[in-house]
């Protein structure tokens, strides 16, 4: 039996998975005017304090899903890769606005024609800028992305599942890596 | 209604007396002051430029160091509003011009000059001596057009990266820039840097640092 079908990770999945998207941590990167539609987005009249995510965070390390709003240099793509890569894993990215998706209007020597360039996207947005809806929208489509993962079942450190002729046990990962048999 | 309506600021060729407009108080009429230079400094105005009421002073670059510091320490103009380049190309003999917005708080009078470089030799020197404020916009002129401003104190590179090649705002630049001119960040944190301005079209959008699960359905 695959390791990640099981009832018992499956339930824990969809715990787990309920309370990630329900308080998923944004990571604000605001570049551009877009970043003034992102305030909107979690000020008091569009309130994302309804889907869990109001709590801001400045700090790479306590946030899970950065939002790069607004036109992306050339010189701020290495600062904005560099705070990616600080997030802990899983992490999550919104391409706000068309020229955090595409470059825009900006289709110069300066401007990256699109973050998907150097990094990974997950929800892109149209607009210029887009709409807080249209913010709160891409939000819920995070959040249907994370409820549809696998969370506990598999070791994300270790890369993509080895195929072995032995059965996988069903089994939790610690704090300190070690696998715990539950169940088996 | 006895009152006729006037457009007090419809651009018009001549400066206005201030009685006539009481919005502009004649601020840009700055035609004792150009009269004074041209008495102090015989020959550095070499031509005179007035649009909607606007002087406009070419300088002679030669003494425009001189000019400058009689500006500021005899004719009061104090405050640097603005300095930026501007590249002429097939328009104008120098190909290059600098120009410079000064203000005079107390007469309230505004003066714009200008300077023609040569593109060969494109140096100007630098007034940071006298307003610190020339500081950062000389740094653009010198990123942006190559203008290189002789005493600048730090004339390091204002918008671009410090080796980048070129200047952007000459006009024989590209617009899209040089491929392989700026590089793009690694996509993997250890990875190498990515010189492809267009990597996502050419070889596809990085991965996540861990492996992406498959979703349960696809429905």
């Amino acid at each position: 039996m695959d390791s990640a079908t099981g009832y018992l990770t499956t339930t824990v999945d969809s715990v787990v998975n309920w309370a990630r998207s329900n308080s998923l941590m944004p990571m604000p990167m605001g570049l551009a005017c877009c970043a003034i539609e992102m305030m909107a987005f979690g000020g008091p009249k569009y309130d994302v304090g309804r889907f869990g995510s109001e709590a801001m965070r400045f700090s790479p390390r306590q946030a899970d899903l950065m939002i790069v709003a607004g036109w992306c240099s050339y010189k701020m793509a290495h600062a904005i890769r560099r705070v990616w890569d600080q997030m802990a894993d899983p992490k999550w990215c919104i391409a706000m606005g068309a020229c955090a998706s595409s470059g825009g209007m900006h289709r110069c020597y300066g401007v990256v024609q699109g973050i998907d360039n150097f990094m990974p996207v997950d929800v892109y947005i149209p607009g210029c800028p887009p709409r807080p809806e249209a913010v709160i929208h891409a939000l819920m489509d995070v959040q249907e992305k994370v409820r549809n993962e696998y969370s506990v079942a598999k070791d994300y450190a270790s890369g993509p599942k080895k195929s072995t002729a032995e059965p996988i046990s069903l089994g939790i990962l610690t704090s300190d890596g070690r696998q715990t048999e539950v169940g088996a | 209604m006895s009152e006729s309506l006037n457009f007090h600021f419809t651009p018009v060729d001549e400066a206005r007396p201030d009685e006539e407009n009481v919005h502009a108080k004649a601020s840009t009429d700055v035609t004792d002051v150009i009269k004074a230079i041209q008495e102090q400094f015989p020959g550095a105005v070499t031509e005179v430029v007035v649009y909607a009421g606007e002087h406009t002073v070419f300088i002679a670059g030669e003494v425009f160091l001189q000019v400058c510091t009689a500006l500021k320490e005899e004719l009061g103009f104090t405050y640097l509003v603005d300095l930026a380049g501007v590249d002429r190309f097939r328009e104008d003999a120098p190909r290059y011009e600098v120009y410079y917005c000064f203000v005079n708080l107390k007469a309230g009078k505004r003066l714009r000059i200008k300077v023609r470089v040569e593109e060969d030799d494109a140096v100007l020197p630098s007034i940071t001596g006298l307003f610190k404020a020339a500081d950062w916009n000389e740094r653009e002129c010198f990123d942006m057009l190559g203008i290189r401003f002789e005493g600048h104190p730090d004339l390091r590179r204002m918008y671009m990266p410090e080796d980048f090649a070129y200047h952007p705002q000459r006009k024989e630049f590209p617009l899209l820039g040089i491929p392989g001119s700026l590089p793009l960040p690694p996509r993997t944190p250890e990875g190498e840097l990515t010189m492809d301005p267009f990597a996502a079209a050419h070889s596809g959008s990085p991965a996540k640092s861990y492996e992406e699960p498959a979703e349960h359905d696809e429905d």
